[in-house]
């Protein structure tokens, strides 16, 4: 599903960072991969890297047969394929519950509205807030809006969904929620690559773990093996931090 | 509208009674002492002239266009109808709630007066006004597209158009309005106007480059405004749209622009106000705008003060009714 090969990154601005350093992966179809690793250990740039949010300065990375690197690739039509959900939730202040779903399907997949408006409803209902449909995100609760942000990917009908430390600006109640609508969609087959410090969620639903480390691919293996008994020094004194 | 509200300790009622009394204190004498000081000028003050620069009523006389004979004097639905009976010809003639100076059988040669009648029009300050309005409404919505467009201009990647925006903001924004008017009318309105009538079309008037460089000129001003309102926006809204698919221009329009426009709204009230008033450097160019209007009274009626006053009051009554537009926008928006 997703093969990326010798992956560099570099930031400039506002000094020089090697963010990633000669990252190999490979994400299978129907496959949940959480990435872990302390803050500034690469893991959201290469989550980031994934539907190019980033562009990084060597190597590739192929998501479903595409180049995303290619000069010919239209990025649009990959990342339309790709579900992406924030830490900052990031939904349209100005739309709708609702309008918020329907955007992009009316815009990019060439719904109509009405078949936009029957899936969004559909997929509210999934994720347990069909009734807020007509409410503006600022209504919302912080669990309430990421599941908002969950059901606005899915609504796409992607074939990969990102993470990108979906639960750390929630307060701890509300954690629990989307993590739950996380592990439905995990159960439902999805491909999902996941950046988030919820160990208790890897230790349940991953099908692998990825531990990054000062912007390389330190460990990597099941979740029994990983909290179990992790090979690398690094890996220890952060498991050791954390739990 | 209190921004930091709750921050301190709540207000009592005595409070506000306080503060809102002394605010009229100051507003009465305010007026007060203007009224006095008006008093005490050596100046006569004759507010009854003013009404006539707004609207007035003038006789006009009809003339009779043929030799013959009134041959019927007539009122239908309060309206005078004369006809006369010239060889071989029958002119008949309108009156308006007129007055006939003739009876039916008598004679008239042409150019002889047949009745007269009252004709109100708009008078010279009207007109100026009209003409203000109309000028800075063209300019604002020409404005508004020109900064929109040079403020994405501005943010783009492409180094034409963000070279060019930016020397356009800067040129427009550091030189004097005044001397942008000129040059729009008498270079490039000599030159535009050259050419179409070289090749048989209508001249364009002084009116049009007029609102063309009142609109140049506050679109700099506006492309910044925008561009400020695009920034303002966080980076995660560009992101969250661009990572559903959709591409650049649409994020823009469906995610970025509406957001911006909310924020960008109290400053642009302000640019729209000064270019109302900017609007009163066209005379210049001889467009008779509500200043140049009230100019030409003051040389023929000898009132300056009365119909000066009365012209920033116009201004007033024009940019008060606007802000309170944009602060109602904004309300809605909200």
């Amino acid at each position: 599903m997703i093969h990326v090969k010798e992956l560099n990154k570099y930031f400039y601005v506002p000094h020089e960072i090697h963010a990633l350093k000669d990252i190999n992966a490979h994400i299978c179809e129907g496959e949940v991969v959480v990435v872990i690793g302390p803050s500034g250990s690469g893991k959201s740039t290469f989550l980031r890297c994934l539907n190019r949010l980033e562009y990084p300065q060597t190597g590739s990375i192929v998501v479903d047969d595409v180049d995303i690197l290619a000069n010919a690739c239209n990025i649009n039509k990959v990342r339309a394929e790709v579900g992406m959900v924030f830490q900052s939730f990031n939904l349209f202040p100005h739309k709708t519950v609702l309008e918020n779903l329907t955007m992009a399907q009316v815009t990019v997949r060439k719904r109509s509205r009405k078949e936009a408006e029957d899936k969004a409803m559909k997929l509210l209902e999934k994720v347990g807030i069909a009734e807020k449909y007509n409410a503006k995100p600022e209504q919302l609760s912080g669990g309430q809006q990421q599941r908002v942000a969950i059901a606005r990917s899915l609504c796409m009908d992607p074939k990969v969904m990102l993470f990108d430390e979906p639960t750390s600006a929630l307060d701890p109640e509300m954690v629990g929620e989307v993590l739950d609508v996380m592990k439905a969609l995990a159960k439902s087959g999805m491909t999902m690559v996941v950046v988030t410090h919820e160990m208790g969620f890897a230790r349940e639903v991953a099908d692998r773990v990825i531990f990054m480390d000062d912007g390389q691919i330190i460990e990597e293996g099941t979740p029994e093996h990983f909290f179990s008994s992790p090979e690398n020094e690094r890996a220890r004194v952060f498991l050791s931090q954390i739990l | 509208m209190v921004v930091f509200s709750g921050l301190d300790r709540p207000r009592g009622g005595a409070y506000h009674a306080f503060w809102g009394c002394l605010f009229f204190v100051m507003l009465f004498g305010g007026c007060w002492v203007m009224y006095q000081a008006s008093k005490s000028v050596d100046y006569t003050w004759r507010w009854y002239r003013v009404p006539q620069y707004f609207y007035y009523t003038e006789t006009v006389d009809v003339r009779s266009e043929i030799e013959g004979e009134v041959t019927d004097v007539a009122t239908r639905d309060n309206t005078l109808l004369m006809t006369v009976q010239g060889s071989g010809e029958t002119a008949t003639y309108t009156l308006p709630d007129g007055k006939s100076l003739l009876d039916e059988g008598d004679f008239v040669s042409m150019g002889d007066v047949l009745g007269t009648y009252e004709k109100g029009s708009p008078g010279v300050l009207m007109t100026g006004l009209w003409i203000t309005l109309k000028v800075s409404a063209m300019a604002i919505v020409l404005g508004i597209v020109i900064g929109l467009l040079t403020g994405l201009a501005r943010i783009s990647e492409n180094p034409a158009l963000r070279w060019s925006a930016i020397t356009y903001i800067e040129l427009i924004r550091g030189s004097p309005l005044l001397v942008q008017i000129f040059l729009w009318y008498f270079v490039m309105g000599t030159l535009i106007n050259t050419i179409l009538s070289s090749h048989g079309f209508p001249q364009v008037p002084s009116m049009w480059f007029g609102i063309l460089s009142l609109a140049l000129f506050s679109g700099a001003y506006i492309a910044e405004i925008v561009r400020a309102g695009i920034q303002s926006v966080h980076l995660g809204q560009m992101e969250a749209a661009r990572s559903l698919g959709m591409d650049y221009a649409q994020a823009m329009r469906k995610v970025i622009l509406p957001q911006a426009f909310r924020r960008i709204l109290p400053p642009l009230a302000g640019q729209f106000i000064s270019l109302i008033k900017d609007s009163s450097l066209l005379g210049v160019i001889a467009v008779r705008e509500l200043t140049k209007a009230t100019r030409e009274t003051v040389s023929t009626s000898l009132q300056p003060f009365e119909l000066w006053i009365v012209c920033a009051i116009l201004y007033l009554v024009l940019t008060f009714t606007l802000s309170m537009f944009v602060q109602y926008l904004e309300r809605k928006a909200i």
